[in-house]
């Protein structure tokens, strides 16, 4: 059963200088991470390798150590040596290991570099295991002794350490969003366009992914646009803007709460009144699931997707759409983090349906859906970036049968693995956001004249 | 004989019984996730949806996509719990007849059929080499051994006691295997309808082409 570990050399080294208290700091993490429910599914799985062809590893590659299944026992192998014996005579016949250096080394390579977490094996398992919430126990565990690939820590290292993942200046942010502001009013010729920051009271306080500050400012000034369109009462935070938690992807439980927990805190603090997430999966799932628990505490706001706030104002006819202004195919990719584990999935359809005028879905869809391959940190652990790709010829595969030349999604995640996959696979696609599409669609007064930035 | 063998059944099944409720309650040490966030959509729905729909073909890719497999796997669940009833009711002395008889014989029979297949797929296919632990094998063993000895001993009176040996070892065996999922099965797909049913994931209204 047991593979060489092949795992990338910049943990190599770490792992063979593991001490025995090291490998009883796994287990004792591991164990603490460990609920009632993860229980009940460690006891559930019968290696019936039905779950093989839900994922996208899997598939691409045929390896059997990606079936979810296969990553799945990793993880049993342990929890029935330490935490669940049914003796020592049985061990070995139920496939109990102790965890050693190797097995640690199997961890890594497969937990980590063979998982995007995206949930779709759960859908798919005649069980129901919640396979992704018990490989991230163990990358959990693996976090505590610092076996993280050095990719993904860094980038939660920069979040804790800067305030945002890019690292992006206070000073870079207000210019930003300055001439973001300065842009939006030249295009619409509205003189009141307000993007404003740190605003008391404000209704919402919204946030952006710090990629869309360095590369994507257009998908900045489409939400700004929107909110302009709908007279909406919002604001940035000056300080605490970052939607993306990757302490969701290493496991890190206290560094994933620092970071949600600086969102929480500005808008208790400019005393907004909801929490606006900017088209993010793994920030939407992290901020509006998870950190509560990460931060054992009920907010006492809501917390909602900018696809929800933006169905609403259409549905309200607070905004206008002309799907005209948009005459191409599009397409849609639902990231795994706001959809299959969000439950955010028909109001992206809603306003699409409204802001183009070709629109088809990608097959399969909805929450079962493929993960781009680019979930999970897998971006951000360049060590396996040959395997993402890879693996992201699933999606390729969907993107060419939906023969459509724009690919939206609501992830800026998911739109640089998109890109690497565009360019990789040469499928000769745009890349948008929903935010980004229903701008080009805002019907005004006056309709803003064509050729200028925005 | 007979009489210890009858007692042994009733016993080891209530002893089964008795250990799996203990490790179902042994998960409850771990303690439970305290859940803040807000509910999105509707848990006992997502529950509903767990053992409805979302078992169905057309709507599990994994079932979808080994049909074969899956109903295999179907039809072997029938004939074991068939094998289990009428190994309870011989051993009280209740022996069916007529066309309750030709149910439990046809269910065994195909339970057996199908159960031995899934074993051969075992063995035969790599990845579920790869995928198999020692307790896979001996659990479908074990298992297709008792389904069959059950419809040899619905028509042969001598192949009763052998029925009824194989019973108390399956009953004793299924809490120390795989076999206990026939307890955690149902935990774990209340868990999943809960998850994805407080999310507001499923159910979701039924639609084409996804």
């Amino acid at each position: 059963m047991s593979a060489p570990p092949t795992v990338s050399d910049p943990l190599a080294e770490k792992i063979r200088a593991l001490t025995e208290e090291d490998l009883r700091t796994i287990l004792a993490v591991f164990r603490e991470k460990l609920r009632a429910e993860d229980a009940a599914y460690l006891n559930t799985c019968v290696h019936c390798g039905l779950c093989a062809e839900s994922c996208h590893y899997h598939l691409a590659t045929g390896e059997p150590e990606a079936m979810p299944a296969a990553k799945l026992d990793l993880v049993s192998r342990v929890f029935k040596s330490h935490f669940f014996r049914t003796g020592k005579a049985l061990a070995g016949l139920v496939g109990a290991e102790k965890l050693s250096r190797e097995l640690v080394g199997e961890w890594i390579d497969s937990l980590f570099g063979r998982c995007t977490l995206c949930g779709r094996c759960t859908l798919s398992c005649t069980m129901g295991i919640n396979i992704f919430s018990l490989i991230r126990a163990a990358r959990s565990a693996l976090a505590a002794v610092g076996l993280v690939p050095p990719g993904l820590q860094s980038t939660v290292d920069t979040a804790i350490r800067t305030g945002n993942n890019m690292g992006v200046s206070k000073e870079n942010w207000l210019e930003t969003v300055a001439w973001l502001e300065e842009e939006a009013r030249a295009e619409l010729g509205d003189p009141t366009v307000r993007f404003p920051i740190d605003k008391r009271g404000a209704r919402i306080l919204y946030t952006i992914n710090p990629r869309e500050a360095m590369f994507f400012p257009l998908s900045i000034s489409a939400a700004g646009k929107i909110f302009h369109a709908a007279g909406e009462d919002w604001t940035f935070s000056s300080e605490n803007f970052d939607v993306t938690n990757y302490g969701l992807y290493n496991g890190d439980d206290e560094a994933a709460g620092i970071m949600s927990g600086r969102l929480v805190r500005a808008v208790e603090e400019l005393g907004c009144r909801e929490l606006i997430l900017a088209e993010c999966g793994h920030g939407f799932n992290s901020n509006r699931w998870e950190a509560p628990e990460w931060l054992d505490r009920a907010y006492g706001f809501p917390v909602r997707s900018i696809l929800e706030l933006v169905a609403g104002y259409v549905r309200d006819g607070r905004v206008r759409l002309d799907p005209s202004l948009n005459p191409k195919r599009h397409t849609l990719h639902d990231p795994c983090n706001l959809v299959r584990l969000g439950g955010i999935v028909e109001e992206q359809r809603f306003i699409l349906k409204r802001a183009v005028r070709d629109f088809v879905e990608m097959i399969p869809n909805r929450e079962k859906n493929f993960c781009c391959g680019g979930g999970g940190g897998q971006l951000a652990m360049t060590n396996f970036a040959k395997r993402r790709l890879e693996t992201g010829k699933i999606k390729a595969d969907q993107i060419r049968a939906a023969k459509a030349e724009v690919v939206v999604t609501p992830c800026h995640n998911c739109i640089d693995q998109l890109m690497e996959l565009n360019k990789h696979y040469r499928l000769g696609i745009e890349i948008k956001t929903v935010c980004e599409v229903a701008a080009e669609a805002l019907v005004f007064e006056t309709r803003p004249s064509a050729g200028l930035p925005g | 004989m007979m009489t210890t063998l009858r007692y042994g059944v009733f016993a080891a099944a209530a002893a089964s019984l008795g250990l799996l409720s203990f490790l179902v309650l042994r998960t409850l040490t771990f303690g439970r996730r305290r859940l803040h966030s807000q509910a999105r959509g509707n848990r006992a729905g997502g529950v509903a949806y767990a053992f409805g729909r979302g078992m169905m073909p057309w709507e599990k890719e994994s079932a979808r996509k080994h049909l074969p497999t899956y109903a295999a796997g179907m039809i072997y669940h029938a004939g074991i719990f068939a094998a289990i009833l009428y190994a309870l009711l011989l051993a009280a002395s209740v022996s069916p007849d007529g066309a309750v008889l030709a149910v439990f014989r046809a269910l065994m029979a195909a339970g057996f059929a199908f159960g031995a297949g899934l074993l051969l797929k075992r063995i035969l296919k790599p990845a579920m080499r790869y995928l198999s632990c020692p307790d896979d094998y001996l659990s479908n063993v074990l298992v297709d051994l008792f389904v069959l000895s059950g419809l040899l001993a619905s028509f042969l009176r001598a192949a009763v006691p052998v029925f009824f040996a194989l019973a108390v070892l399956t009953f004793l065996y299924m809490p120390l295997g795989k076999i206990r999922h026939c307890f955690f099965f149902f935990y774990s797909r209340i868990l999943f309808g809960s998850y994805f049913g407080r999310r507001g994931v499923l159910p979701h209204p039924p639609r084409r082409g996804a």
